[in-house]
């Protein structure tokens, strides 16, 4: 298995028998929610689905992987999105097939997708790789994987000598606590289970991965062993394990 | 009393029984213009009676008029206290005459508005912002149709503000209802006088009646000493000798430093902007009556609310501005022809030199211009939003016939379209081809956005540790810069922000200043470049005797001159550059004023960290900045720098240097705000509004920012134009050591310019990793000595302290069973491939040295890929960009994941 880190993405490419693209938290019709906070944008939803699609068109993949929160508003479906998703969902299919891994924001989305697209909400393994979008407990086949996961829209801060710092989109990948999550034990001993949380292929989503990790709201969040992550930016700059960023801060 | 003369006999006998035997110069000039029905400015100084000069013509021709018919004449001051203290003085006039008048403003209650709206006063005294609500009612917008006088108090306030802007459009806006009114505009003294009419009338031809108030003028500068505890001694000793007096200080903290100090004295009171309503209208009270014979008040009691007589006027400190200082000590001696008595007490070099320079030029009248608002494009969004509301639905060109008849907005057109597109972006208004048309967001919006005052909402700062609240910060700021893990600055400490959320700021203590929140306080009066460069000649010719006969002045700038010349420091000057070294930086000494300053310390400062890839610290006055570097950045590299600069390529690299600044993105959110973008109360939890404000790039938001700052906030063609005179030999560039002079000076406003590329945080990151990293050395010549140390301890050459060989391999922690078994004598085939492994670490750390040391530490990287990192021979920057491509590698393969 490889993995290449798309930074215009945030995407990645997971070859293994196949080339399956990965995004997450595409979050479609975020502006009308934005709107509801004070924040008045028009639609972006266009040059969003142009981005995703060139880099498709780049790498060309067997299959496109959705990793939840297609969709932003819930309950229920925004005029917006009633109007966007069927064709933001037809316009992928005509170029690669989908794997849609329902997420929080994802309700109703059924009824724009064939039953064969619909993958099960707590994870699959496809190619050797398990897939989650990442707010409910992992099903246990997942253990002894590398689990992909988005739902979290990690963010990094970095400070230089003076101070002032960037925030760039970025991957927390860490070892998890599979007991505690109810996880197989991996066949091969050795094979440990990790969780890679993607950065939202939204703009503007965004949580600081020092919240993520102190704050948890999440069963995978919960359950990640801290001495073993590791912070990557989008475009696959190897930043260092997470306690050095953490170091960064208290020192 | 010739001037009154032609005015009804019912005007006359009201001025009569007032008690009115001669009328000012003021008055005197401005009545038979204002009578005649020309548009007039009337520049004076202060309580020469300037509103009576407006007033009685305009009583006069109210009288004339039937009653009833909306409002005839509106009266606008730009404080609603001003309101207050008009309304007090009109009521009289207006009840002798059978005249109706009323106030309203911010805090006029509901049922007074409603009367208002019912039946009109014929004088109505009011807000810029309270004329914007005029147009949102249809009662009130038929009471506008007969407005015949349009009064501006305080006029020169408004002009330079986008507050100004806004009225200038409102005027016009009024124009569509109620055709052509006369305009009177009344005025402190100005540099421009006529760009102030402009701003008044548009194109319609004007009169101006201006009073000379140099001439009255009588102004000496006193040296105090810079110790606080003496200048308030002078200062109590002053008081006592004189009558009632006004002390004007520069900043709120010195107002309550002074109040405090000469509290004991027991007829002092303290007046400034932070203070309540009440507080502040109990002392001007007080004042007036005589309870008290001393004010200390910020510019808050610039304007013309009436306080009574005032013998003297005191400026501690520099007064920073000419025309501040004209303004000030002209409210001093308001009986008609007397003489304004003012003191500077200058307290240190700096502000002795600058206050002579500006006393100087008080008396011979030179003022710096008031520089109006040109095409603001955030004013223009305001003012279509409003319009929008005012007509449900209008066509562009109507908007365009209203703007052309200002002189702000010339040539519109095309500003127009762009701030139009804009607007429909954020859903404020909707676009059919030519008409513009209103939205239920536009009237919501409206209430929200009648002021162009930024009106900030304020974030408090909660400390998790002690559980209380510590202060509170600006909340453009916190959107646009503070995000979780910044580290800033407020009563004196450090804190780190561990959340945003619920409309606070949750924070704990930092130990280590990583960054320093930037802060603009509104009190910063910059000096103007004139100002700061005359200082720097007195420096030169060292001639003091020219700008003052007071010996202690002379006897102190030249003991202080001669101080340095004893220790041999070079003395910056108008001709003279000169740059020091310290510690945290470098201190350029430029005499060039706050403007130019704050613009040449950012060109200088971005170059500086493009090239070096380090964020810069800038702080500066109006004389010297200091640019905070890293120890390795020395006066001579920024001489280099400043020597190559091109002074035409200066615009861009600005607004380069702005881009990623808290200025810029604090400026960015307030002008959204105004474009209908970001709600006043809107809610950034959970989003990255960082990446949000990426949304304006290359937008008319972004070129309103731009254009704000490089005209309110910096001067770059005054920057530029120091830069050519340094090309042409007409100012050396000097170096020097620490000198008294750039030792001195109050460094203000602080900002820190980031390296262009996000690519450095990211280097000083990997660098910092490296460092820190475990890192086990072995000996692979004796084979029996082994240390575990981190990276940043390895020296240049590690050698091995039994043998003395330099075969060191350098491994990673957990390789340390390898060491084991290059000890063992006899190994299998597997054991002979890890001493291959080791021994080709050692030679290449033999060869490259730490260098080596470096890149075996990284992650993912053995000796090949060690080997052709360096083979690229790469140094710096560049080699750590090696290293970061062969980790990135590593990372998407198998070995990396499983």
């Amino acid at each position: 298995m490889n993995l290449e880190f798309i930074g215009e993405g945030p995407a990645l490419v997971v070859t293994g028998e196949e080339r399956h693209l990965v995004v997450a938290d595409l979050h479609f019709g975020i502006e009308a929610d934005l709107a509801v906070h004070g924040l008045h944008f028009r639609s972006r939803s266009r040059p969003r689905l142009e981005r995703l699609l060139k880099i498709i068109d780049r790498t060309d993949p067997d299959s496109l992987v959705l990793l939840g929160d297609i969709k932003h508003s819930i309950p229920s479906l925004t005029r917006q999105e009633y109007y966007e998703l069927p064709r933001i969902l037809g316009t992928l299919r005509d170029r690669t097939s989908l794997h849609i891994f329902p997420g929080n924001h994802d309700i109703g989305i059924e009824r724009y997708c064939s039953a064969v697209e619909i993958c099960p909400k707590d994870g699959a393994i496809i190619d050797g790789v398990g897939y989650l979008h990442g707010h409910t407990y992992p099903s246990p086949y997942l253990g002894g994987h590398l689990i992909i996961a988005g739902h979290h829209h990690p963010l990094l801060s970095l400070n230089d000598e003076v101070g002032c710092s960037l925030q760039s989109p970025a991957y927390l990948r860490a070892g998890l606590n599979t007991g505690e999550l109810g996880l197989l034990e991996p066949d091969e001993p050795d094979l440990p289970t990790r969780v890679l949380f993607m950065p939202s292929f939204n703009e503007i989503a965004g949580y600081d991965i020092l919240q993520i990790v102190r704050n948890p709201t999440s069963p995978l969040s919960r359950h990640i062993r801290q001495d073993d992550a590791e912070v990557i930016l989008a475009d696959g700059t190897y930043i260092g394990p997470l306690k050095s960023v953490m170091d960064d801060e208290s020192s | 009393m010739k001037a009154v003369e032609a005015l009804d006999p019912r005007v006359q006998a009201c001025i009569r029984k007032r008690g009115f035997t001669v009328l000012s110069d003021a008055q005197k000039e401005a009545i038979p213009h204002i009578l005649n029905g020309d548009h007039t400015l009337l520049i004076a100084p202060t309580g020469t009676g300037k509103t009576e000069s407006a007033m009685f013509p305009v009583f006069n021709a109210l009288l004339s008029l039937p009653a009833g018919g909306g409002f005839k004449a509106l009266y606008i001051t730009p404080l609603r206290s001003l309101n207050r203290d008009i309304l007090s003085r009109m009521q009289w006039w207006c009840s002798e005459l059978g005249l109706t008048v009323g106030v309203r403003h911010g805090d006029t209650p509901m049922a007074e508005r409603r009367k208002q709206a019912l039946h009109a006063p014929d004088l109505l005294i009011t807000t810029p912002e309270t004329v914007q609500a005029l147009f949102m009612g249809k009662r009130l917008r038929q009471h506008l149709a007969g407005v015949r006088f349009v009064i501006i108090d305080e006029i020169h306030e408004l002009a330079g503000s986008k507050r100004g802007a806004q009225l200038a459009v409102a005027l016009e806006r009024l124009h569509v209802y109620a055709g052509e009114f006369q305009r009177i505009g009344l005025s402190a003294t100005v540099g421009n006088p006529d760009a102030i009419a402009r701003f008044m009338c548009g194109n319609r031809p004007f009169s101006i009646v201006q009073v000379p108030v140099a001439k009255n003028l009588q102004i000496e500068v006193k040296y105090v000493g810079d110790d606080f505890r003496h200048q308030t001694e002078v200062l109590s000793r002053m008081l006592k000798r004189e009558g009632s007096t006004l002390v004007f200080v520069n900043t709120r903290v010195t107002a309550e430093a002074l109040g405090h100090a000469l509290f004991a004295e027991g007829d002092v009171e303290v007046h400034h902007g932070s203070l309540s309503k009440e507080v502040r209208i109990d002392a001007e009270e007080r004042f007036k009556r005589g309870d008290i014979h001393t004010l200390i008040c910020t510019s808050s009691m610039e304007l013309g609310i009436d306080i009574g007589r005032v013998d003297h006027v005191i400026q501690f400190g520099s007064p920073r501005e000419v025309a501040r200082l004209v303004q000030r000590v002209g409210r001093a001696g308001h009986q008609l022809n007397t003489v304004s008595r003012g003191t500077i007490l200058a307290t240190g070099f700096d502000d002795l030199l600058e206050s002579l320079v500006i006393a100087n030029k008080a008396k011979a009248g030179e003022l710096e211009d008031v520089a109006t608002e040109y095409n603001a494009a955030d004013v223009l969004a305001n003012q279509v939003a409003a319009i929008a509301v005012e007509y449900g639905e209008i066509e562009r060109g109507k908007i365009l016939g209203i703007l052309s008849r200002t002189s702000l907005f010339g040539d519109a057109g095309p500003l127009l379209e762009n701030v139009c597109r804009q607007m429909e972006e954020h859903r404020l208004i909707r676009l059919d081809g030519s008409r513009i048309i209103t939205t239920a967001r536009a009237r919501r919006y409206l209430a929200g956005n009648l002021s162009m005052i930024h009106d900030e909402r304020k974030v408090p700062i909660y400390d998790m540790v002690s559980r209380r609240t510590v202060g509170t910060l600006d909340e453009s700021f916190v959107v646009g810069w503070v995000h979780t893990g910044v580290v800033f600055i407020t009563k004196g400490q450090l804190w780190r922000v561990l959340e945003i959320a619920d409309g606070r700021l949750t924070v704990e203590p930092a130990r280590k200043a990583v960054g320093e929140l930037p802060s603009w306080e509104g009190e910063q009066i910059p000096v103007p470049f004139p100002v700061a460069r005359e200082a720097g000649r007195i420096r030169r010719t060292r001639r003091f005797a020219d700008y003052t006969s007071d010996s202690a002045n002379t006897a102190y700038a030249e003991s202080f001159l001669s101080e340095m010349d004893k220790n041999r420091s070079l003395v910056p000057t108008d001709t003279l550059i000169t740059l020091e070294n310290i510690d945290d930086g470098v201190v350029c000494n430029v005499c060039a004023g706050h403007k130019a300053n704050e613009a040449l310390g950012r060109v200088l400062s971005v170059l500086i960290s493009a090239r070096y890839g380090t964020t810069v610290g800038l702080e500066l006055d109006a004389y010297r900045f200091l640019l905070r570097l890293p120890f390795d950045i020395r006066a001579a590299d920024v001489r280099d720098l400043l020597l190559s600069l091109d002074p035409a390529h200066m615009p861009g690299i600005i607004r380069l240097a702005l881009k990623r600044t808290a200025l810029f993105k604090w400026k960015l959110v307030q002008i959204a705000k105004k474009f209908g973008a970001i709600d006043p109360d809107a809610d950034y939890e959970k989003i990255s509004i960082q990446r949000l404000l990426e949304f304006f790039d290359n937008t008319i938001v972004q070129q309103e920012a731009y254009r704000e700052l490089l005209t309110a906030y910096m001067d770059i063609g005054t920057a530029a134009s120091i830069v050519q005179k340094i090309r042409d030999g007409e100012i050396q560039v000097s170096l020097g050591p620490h000198s008294l002079i750039g030792a001195g000076g109050l460094l203000s406003s602080r900002d820190q310019i980031p390296p262009p590329t996000a690519d450095q945080a990211v280097l000083s990151t990997l660098k910092r990793r490296l460092d820190q990293d475990d890192v086990l050395l072995c000996c692979m010549n004796c084979r029996d000595w082994k240390s575990h140390t981190v990276v940043s301890r390895v020296p240049e050459h590690p050698q091995c302290p039994k043998c003395g060989a330099r075969l060191i391999a350098a491994l990673k922690p957990y390789e340390e069973e390898s060491c084991a078994v290059v000890k063992k004598p006899r190994k299998n085939a597997e054991e002979r491939a890890v001493e291959q492994r080791l021994l080709r670490n050692a030679n290449i750390v033999l060869s490259s040295g730490k260098k080596a040391v470096i890149a075996l530490s990284a992650r993912g990287v053995g000796p090949e890929n060690a080997s052709r990192i360096l083979s690229t021979l790469t140094e710096g920057d560049a080699f750590y960009r090696e290293i970061l491509k062969a980790e990135r590698t590593f990372i998407q393969t198998h070995r990396y994941w499983t």
